[in-house]
């Protein structure tokens, strides 16, 4: 359910967001070709529904009579035919397996381009590689819109431009597209935009709208820009008759649709029944092929990748259509969180159906049945879910939509994808596969404890880096080499330059330290996030707190595998110097020279008193989070006194690529510090 | 250019094959130059000879050994140890390194009882000459191989990018993803929705950049399986769409059946 | 070893498609034992092609060789329709000559530039020659490229293509896609014509050969049709006939059959037996660079086939590009057929050869029985009796030398050694003391 009214929308006028509609003209079918000829002279690329290889596909078009007149499209779940009409339409059909999202978000993308500099021996971004470019000096025009597919634009948008980032190809391209919308008044046999509330009448967002009669087209100008356009075409006003065919052909293309969805309750619905036996069900028939996500309008999940070649440059950052239902999806090093094709389908449906409501405010579905049709198997999700429905556990509630205010966008250093050049200062080898890079940052750089930098080889990578420590300018970055990227920074030197950009994601709440109670729960490299916390506490004024008593203290109690994993000795044995803080450290495999704790954080943890007025800060590995916080609920920790730093695969940091995705949060933006409470429906569970 | 001393010392090899996937490096003409500049071939027959400018058979140790052809003779499998010893990296490319080839249809033993041996008399008369392993597998099954890189033959942007990663020590970007992948990201019409036509792709590993659905007729899986391959439940598709228990075991039994989870599937259709 | 007898080896032959070595031995002057010994592991194609469907047959025999995969589409299919009774339209035919004509120019400009002119200028690698020959080496990249981009149009890609079927194609261009892809083929003619001047200027090592030269007639310079085949001295026997006139034996330690005339006679086929007897029809473009080349015919000297690949690249450039003014889409892209129990053979001329497919097959739309007689097979007899024949020369020149003119020798024939189903296998048996062949 779109609301197109929505204020924080930040779509321009030349979409149509505040322009009342015109009055519907009418105009003879040859009106069509001058329409065309219009926006030829204006230098738009015309894109529209044509006829290859047996489906309507949208392709570059010069007249009308590119279109498939005459034709229409017989669909089924797994099956799609075209099949002669008897009239003579040129807009009588529905969906075909492209849609629009091929022009504003295409399947392969240049993001990133650097070229190495051989006098100063080092990599410079080189250049906006293809930002907005490639589609016509003028803009493209999309011709023959439907109303889903006109408000899964708009879904898109939200993602894209409306967002805390702005991807600005898709915004030049769309600032540059022309939409000619039609009505439907013919249902296709899939198609369920009426109960998904999108359709089938075109109500906004497009700059001329088209009614096909069988002799005449009514035009409806919604936008400045169509409004100039209709003026040039062969119109006059609409009579009675095509008022009222509009409207009971609308009525009847209602009527006509075949399925429905019961959006009622839906998203908290689908998250309480995660464990319903229907997603074994499907799991059993799913290929995991990826095609539902390929044609659906509204999949924005994309992965990005170094293409670079035998020659020095340049170094291109490239990204792709992917999909939830590829492995590498949910793939970091040591985990796939979604093994399994169930894991995969879940995923697909609760993202589309359920997260979408609360990290874009509306629905990701339009309801235009791609997925059912273009599936090599059949499976229909309007299916799905009234099974799902039909014996349902009660819906749980999932976090409210949080619109960016316009305000806070582009931060400092948020431009998408461009990095700023930063130095190596320092590189102190923590243990033997961890580094802690100091990085000179430009003046102004801040960065709040929790928070992240991309870094970035051009050539090798970018990946996501906790920020450990700041000292006078210097920023700290803790590297865990498990990767061909990671080991590539690990092996900087003083001197070396790399591309950063940052910083991203939520912090932990040092706003709610002071005064109380607070325990840092540390697992190998999660101490790392945490460290410029506790640097704070050892700073902090804490003399109202009771210092006889030991749960009062600012407590630490790391774990590593084995002592040589330690992190940041020098620092602990300070931090253990300091009145105060209280330190407890514990390896799971101690050496013959380890003379203090052996066993998990938790059998540490366990010992001690665990105030319930107390923060408590977890970062490490998942399983020793869950661990942990199992422990604190057992001493009766309320759930918003706890927080945690997550961890899942990032590639645009942004909340875009779709791949760090945690239920209906991104880690990258909602993350990667959590309250436990925003996770304690997810927390654990395996397929997430 | 850097001293030749330097440049990363590639070895390639052959083992049962058509010898299409060396081909393919051969078919790099825009890079091939600009390759020799970055690595140093030591051993490459098809496209190298050592004798005639003077300098000594060339043999390991090597930084990146690539190896295509399947293990279908005793001496092949004493080479791939040999060569695995001697390699800092070793790469198979090709169907055949990676599952067997088309020629691990002799290690099924077919309906009337034929094996190798039966095939070996087939097509010589004096089949005590032929000095043959009952079974043609991939290079894995003998040694530990750093990155298998499918296709027959395999992609040609896929092996520059497999040499470029090895050389810049990055990770190849080189997805375990369903052909549908590529075939929808190129805008083609699915085949099997649109005509009915079986097709392997919702199952196979992608990399060719999906020809065959382009080309109006469906994927064969010369890539071999991906990972999670749904092979039962297209099976039961391709049921649904006409074909026959024999025509199922055929399409999955072919240029990868050496593939287990191809192999398991046509061993359902027996 | 004594001074009386001479050993000429290479264990590992180079610079050939394939595993392949040879052993010559020189004792008093006379040669006691000349190999080819091809080791190349058999994968036994004609065992396993029975029961698979017809229809899979184009996909499965390409896999024989990586260099000349459409060659074998267009023998199967040749020889797999006329067991169907089936004739494609003029079109489709016009397009398989196209996607031979594709073939021919990448597989002929791999060889000439890539495995054969570094003997001829003393080089051990194209890449090596390139440093001083860049000109050279990169001319015969843009021919080779070209011949690619032809067969990837065409065919899905420039290794086992994937559009050739039983009728016809799975898709076929339009004229505007064929229109767009012309200026590619004829960017390079000016570079295969020039490949013809450069050859034939280079020197030759004097060695004029009889030989029975084996080809496809046809009424064009032969290439993907061809119903009769041509043994000279002979005369034409129709392609269904073939294997009456050829017998295949197996020599005491060989794993391969050897393909001989009935009469025990070896032959030779490829691009030397072709234009001997088909120059008369080369294209017109070709047939004006063979005059001023000054190539003399017949050629009967192996080293010179460098010179009449040369000629055949030319020739396939400019048949393509005739192909392509005079194409019209055909309005389906396969003809369709029935199965029935049939036995027919089809014969086309690869790059390397004449290339000859036998089946026999059912009603129910599987092959019972296969047959695949590759150039490589067919030459290997005159290629061991071509080593004996140069051995006088050898003894003349000094040891290294001697041996790289052997391979030269062997190169010249373009050996594609993984086509070869049947092996021949050669154990050197030396009779005084106990050498292998892996000394």
């Amino acid at each position: 359910m779109v609301d197109p009214k929505h204020p924080d929308s930040k779509q321009s006028d030349a979409i149509g967001q505040s322009f009342k509609p015109g009055t519907r003209l009418s105009m003879p079918r040859t009106g069509l070709a001058t329409l065309f000829t219009l926006l030829s002279a204006e230098g738009f690329r015309l894109v529209g529904p044509t006829l290859r290889n047996g489906a309507i596909v949208f392709d570059d078009i010069a007249t009308p009579a590119d279109l498939p007149v005459g034709w229409t499209d017989k669909q089924s779940p797994g099956g799609y035919r075209l099949e002669k009409r008897a009239d003579q339409r040129a807009f009588g059909f529905v969906v075909g397996p492209h849609s629009w999202k091929q022009y504003l978000f295409p399947p392969k993308e240049t993001l990133y381009q650097a070229t190495f500099d051989p006098v100063a021996q080092l990599w410079r971004q080189s250049g906006n590689a293809a930002v907005g470019s490639g589609n016509g000096a003028g803009g493209t025009a999309f011709i023959g819109v439907r109303a889903c597919d006109l408000a899964a634009i708009r879904i898109q948008d939200r993602v894209f431009i409306d967002g805390k980032y702005v991807d600005p190809a898709y915004d030049n391209r769309r600032k540059a597209s022309f939409i000619v919308a039609v009505n439907c008044l013919e249902a296709g046999d899939l198609c369920f935009c009426d109960s998904m509330e999108t359709g089938p009448e075109v109500t906004t967002g497009y700059d001329i709208c088209l009614t096909e009669f069988d002799d005449t087209f009514l035009v409806q100008a919604g936008s400045g820009r169509g409004e100039a356009m209709v003026a040039q075409l062969p119109v006059q006003p609409a009579s009675q008759a095509e008022q009222k065919d509009l409207a009971s052909g609308l009525a009847r293309c209602r009527r006509q649709m075949g399925r429905q969805l019961d959006t009622e309750d839906l998203p908290g619905l689908l998250f309480a029944n995660l464990d319903h036996a229907q997603w074994d069900r499907v799991a059993q028939r799913c290929l995991a092929c990826g095609n539902c996500t390929m044609v659906c309008p509204t999949c924005f999940c994309y992965s990005a990748d170094e293409v670079a070649d035998l020659g020095e440059d340049p170094a291109q950052r490239e990204r792709r259509w992917d999909s939830c239902f590829s492995q590498q999806h949910s793939q970091i090093h040591g985990a796939t969180f979604q093994p399994t094709i169930k894991d995969r389908y879940r995923q697909w449906l609760t993202h589309k159906l359920a997260s979408w409501t609360s990290q874009f405010g509306t629905s990701g579905c339009v309801g235009c049945g791609r997925c059912i049709a273009w599936c090599p198997v059949g499976i229909d999700l309007t299916e799905e879910v009234a099974a799902i429905k039909a014996d349902a556990e009660t819906p749980v509630p999932l976090p409210a939509y949080q619109p960016v205010p316009t305000a806070q966008a582009a931060e400092p250093f948020a431009t998408l994808f461009a990095t700023i050049e930063a130095t190596v200062t320092e590189v102190v080898a923590e243990t033997p596969d961890v580094v802690t890079l100091s990085l000179v940052m430009p003046r102004g750089y801040q960065y709040r404890p929790g928070q992240f930098n991309m870094l970035s080889l051009p050539g090798i990578g970018e990946v996501p880096i906790s920020v450990s420590g700041d000292r006078n300018g210097i920023v700290e970055h803790t590297v865990h080499r498990v990767g061909n990227v990671s080991a590539a920074l690990s092996a900087l030197r003083p001197g070396a330059t790399l591309g950063v950009r940052g910083p991203y994601g939520s912090a932990w709440p040092l706003a709610q330290t002071p005064g109380r109670p607070v325990t840092i729960v540390a697992g190998g490299i999660g101490l790392a996030p945490l460290r410029s916390v506790m640097r704070s506490l050892a700073e902090q004024d804490r003399t109202t707190v009771a210092r006889n008593i030991d749960s009062q203290w600012v407590r630490l109690v790391y774990g590593a595998r084995e002592p040589e994993a330690l992190l940041f000795n020098r620092e602990l044995a300070l931090w253990r110097q300091n009145a105060a803080l209280r330190v407890a450290v514990t390896v799971d495999h101690s050496t013959a020279d380890w003379t203090g704790n052996v066993g998990t954080v938790t059998t540490l943890l366990r010992r001690k008193e665990m105030p319930v007025d107390g923060l408590y800060l977890v970062c490490g590995p998942e399983v020793m989070m869950l661990a942990v916080v199992r422990l604190l609920q057992t001493a009766q920790i309320p759930p918003e006194n706890i927080y945690l730093s997550m961890e899942r695969n990032m590639k645009c940091a942004a909340g875009h690529c779709g791949r760090c995705q945690y239920g209906p949060y991104f880690i990258c933006k909602d993350g990667p510090v959590f309250r436990y409470d925003q996770v304690a429906f997810l927390f654990g569970r395996r397929g997430f | 250019m850097a001293a030749k001393g330097v440049l990363p010392r590639v070895g390639v090899f052959k083992l049962a094959s058509c010898d299409g996937c060396q081909l393919t490096l051969l078919d790099c003409e825009d890079e091939l130059l600009l390759l020799a500049e970055k690595i140093e071939f030591v051993h490459f027959p098809e496209g190298v000879s050592f004798k005639a400018s003077g300098a000594a058979e060339r043999e390991g140790p090597f930084d990146l050994a690539i190896i295509e052809g399947s293990v279908s003779t005793p001496e092949q499998l004493q080479t791939v140890r040999e060569i695995r010893r001697q390699s800092r990296a070793l790469i198979t490319i090709g169907a055949c390194a990676t599952s067997g080839g088309i020629q691990a249809l002799r290690n099924f033993v077919d309906d009337d009882g034929v094996n190798h041996e039966a095939l070996q008399k087939l097509v010589y008369a004096q089949p005590e000459y032929i000095d043959t392993l009952a079974t043609s597998t991939p290079v894995s099954e003998h040694v530990a191989v750093d990155f298998e890189l499918r296709g027959c033959p395999i992609d040609k942007g896929q092996l520059l990018e497999l040499i470029s990663a090895f050389i810049r020590g990055r990770s190849p970007a080189i997805k375990n993803e369903s052909v549908c992948f590529e075939c929808k990201r190129r805008g083609t019409v699915c085949v099997v929705v649109a005509d009915n036509t079986p097709c392997l792709g919702p199952v196979t590993h992608a990399g060719c950049g999906a020809i065959c659905p382009a080309y109006r007729r469906g994927c064969y899986g010369c890539f071999g399986p991906r990972e999670s391959a749904a092979t039962e439940s297209l099976a039961a598709q391709m049921k649904n769409i006409g074909q026959s228990e024999p025509e199922i075991l055929r399409a999955f039994r072919l240029f990868t059946a050496g593939a287990p989870a191809f192999e398991e599937e046509s061993r359902r259709h027996e | 070893m004594s001074e009386r007898v001479k050993v000429y080896k290479v264990d590992l032959l180079t610079r050939v498609e394939g595993e392949g070595r040879f052993y010559l031995k020189v004792k008093d002057k006379r040669v006691v034992e000349s190999r080819l010994n091809i080791f190349e592991s058999p994968r036994y194609f004609e065992a396993f092609l029975r029961g698979r469907a017809i229809e899979e047959v184009t996909d499965i025999v390409a896999r024989i060789c990586g260099i000349c995969p459409v060659a074998y589409q267009m023998s199967a299919a040749r020889a797999l329709e006329n067991a169907l009774g089936v004739v494609p339209g003029a079109s489709i035919r016009a397009l398989r000559r196209l996607l031979y004509c594709g073939e021919w120019i990448e597989s002929h400009a791999l060889h000439i530039f890539l495995l054969h002119a570094p003997d001829f200028l003393g080089y051990g690698s194209a890449m090596e020659m390139a440093v001083d020959h860049k000109a050279l080496v990169e001319r015969g990249l843009r021919i080779k490229k070209a011949g690619n981009a032809l067969i990837a149009l065409l065919g899905g890609r420039a290794i086992h293509p994937v559009s050739v079927r039983l009728g016809g194609f799975t898709a076929v261009p339009s004229s505007r896609q064929l229109a767009d892809f012309r200026p590619v083929l004829q960017g390079v003619l000016d570079d295969a014509l020039e490949a013809v001047r450069w050859s034939a200027g280079l020197s030759f090592p004097a060695f004029d050969q009889e030989y029975t030269f084996v080809c496809l007639d046809h009424t064009e310079y032969p290439l993907e049709w061809g119903d009769h085949i041509h043994i000279s001295g002979q005369g034409s026997v129709p392609v269904g006939d073939f294997h009456t006139q050829i017998t295949e034996s197996q020599v005491a330690h060989s794993t391969a059959l050897h393909s001989r005339l009935k009469d025990g006679r070896h032959y030779l086929c490829g691009p030397l037996a072709r234009l001997n007897r088909h120059h008369q029809r080369l294209h017109p473009v070709a047939l004006d660079a063979l005059t001023k080349s000054g190539l003399a015919l017949p050629v009967r000297n192996p080293y010179q086939s460098i010179v009449v690949r040369a000629l055949e690249v030319v020739h396939a450039l400019a048949t393509a590009l005739d192909i392509i003014d005079n194409y019209r889409q055909p309005e389906r892209p396969f003809a369709d057929y029935v199965a029935r129990d049939a036995t027919a053979a089809g014969a086309t001329e690869a790059p390397r050869g004449l290339l000859y497919h036998r089946y026999r097959i059912g009603g129910d739309g599987l092959v019972k029985d296969a047959t695949i007689i590759p150039p490589t097979s067919q030459n290997q007899a005159q290629i061991e009796a071509d080593l004996v024949s140069v051995a006088p020369q050898l003894l003349a020149l000094e040891h290294d030398r001697a041996t790289h003119l052997c391979e030269q020798l062997i190169r010249s024939y373009d050996p594609c050694i993984s086509c070869a189903t049947h092996f021949l296998r050669l154990d050197i048996d030396r009779g005084d003391s106990a050498h292998g062949i892996n000394q």
